[in-house]
């Protein structure tokens, strides 16, 4: 028996949806640049990642899909898994080392700027491995891979 | 989905901007307005972090914080007097109360509102960019 056709893809959603979280939670420390008494944060992007594979339900998958899905055959692919990351509070770390102003803000603008750019081209690079990954299964699929238009 | 909440807290981000950029432009239009009895104060915005969505359901996601403008104050600079008989607002003695505006201050901080702003675009431009590249996955 082959592995599940979402092997591969299961693992860049996570990444994906980590990425887009910390993306919003750099976002949050901009939109918060001049609020009195914000304190930054950033997501600790590797823990939470280790984490959410370790709670990846494998082939000990529990029998009952936590969706509704339409299996009426034992060998169906079961649903579940696709609920929305959720990242332990753990894994969200105040920033330290930076500057600490009067009103008690300790957002870095500059920092969180080259952060959050960072974080969008590792974003890309995992939606571009995602594609791959599809272009991989319908060159399984169709036998070649002129078929397959999109992705890039 | 994540990038939506992005787009929402730079938004939050730019509207609360604007809105301390409009009360730079009332307190530097109205550097001269004097007052017959009482002058302009110059007006300052308070920022407040605000969670972006109010119903959130679960508390698992925190630093899910936009920013919004908690209150309007007036500055508690004092207002300074000048001496000018012929204004229509000079008192018996010839004084006329004039605003407590600081234009170097307005500046300053016109600098930073411009600033904050384009960061919280720039933002917004980028979760913009990732999620249309998810959509051509």
């Amino acid at each position: 028996m082959a592995a599940p056709i979402d092997t591969g893809l299961e693992f860049f959603r996570q990444v994906l949806e980590l990425r887009a979280y910390r993306q919003e939670i750099l976002s949050a420390d901009i939109a918060n640049a001049s609020t009195p008494g914000f304190k930054a944060v950033d997501l600790d992007f590797t823990g939470a990642l280790g984490a959410a594979n370790a709670r990846r339900p494998g082939a000990d998958a529990p029998a009952t899909p936590k969706r509704a899905w339409l299996v009426d055959d034992a060998r169906h692919l079961a649903g579940g898994a696709a609920s929305a990351v959720d990242v332990s509070p753990e894994y969200i770390k105040y920033q330290t080392g930076t500057e600490v102003t009067l009103d008690g803000n300790s957002v870095d603008l500059d920092h969180e700027k080259v952060t959050a750019a960072d974080n969008a081209v590792q974003y890309e690079a995992a939606a571009t491995f995602a594609s791959q990954i599809v272009r991989m299964m319908m060159v399984a699929i169709t036998g070649s891979s002129s078929q397959q238009s999109g992705g890039g | 989905m994540s990038l939506f909440g992005t787009l929402s807290i730079a938004g939050s981000g730019m509207s609360a901007e604007s809105e301390r950029l409009s009360a730079i432009a009332s307190n530097i239009a109205n550097a001269n307005s004097a007052g017959a009895g009482q002058a302009y104060r110059a007006r300052e915005v308070v920022f407040q972090a605000a969670p972006i969505n109010a119903d959130a359901d679960d508390t698992s996601q925190a630093g899910m914080t936009g920013v919004r403008v908690a209150a309007v104050v007036e500055s508690s600079a004092p207002t300074h007097t000048v001496y000018d008989p012929s204004s229509s607002f000079a008192d018996a003695n010839g004084y006329v109360q004039m605003p407590n505006v600081n234009p170097v201050d307005e500046m300053v901080n016109m600098i930073s509102a411009q600033q904050d702003y384009q960061a919280n675009l720039e933002a917004f431009n980028v979760a913009k960019t990732l999620a249309m590249r998810t959509l051509s996955i």
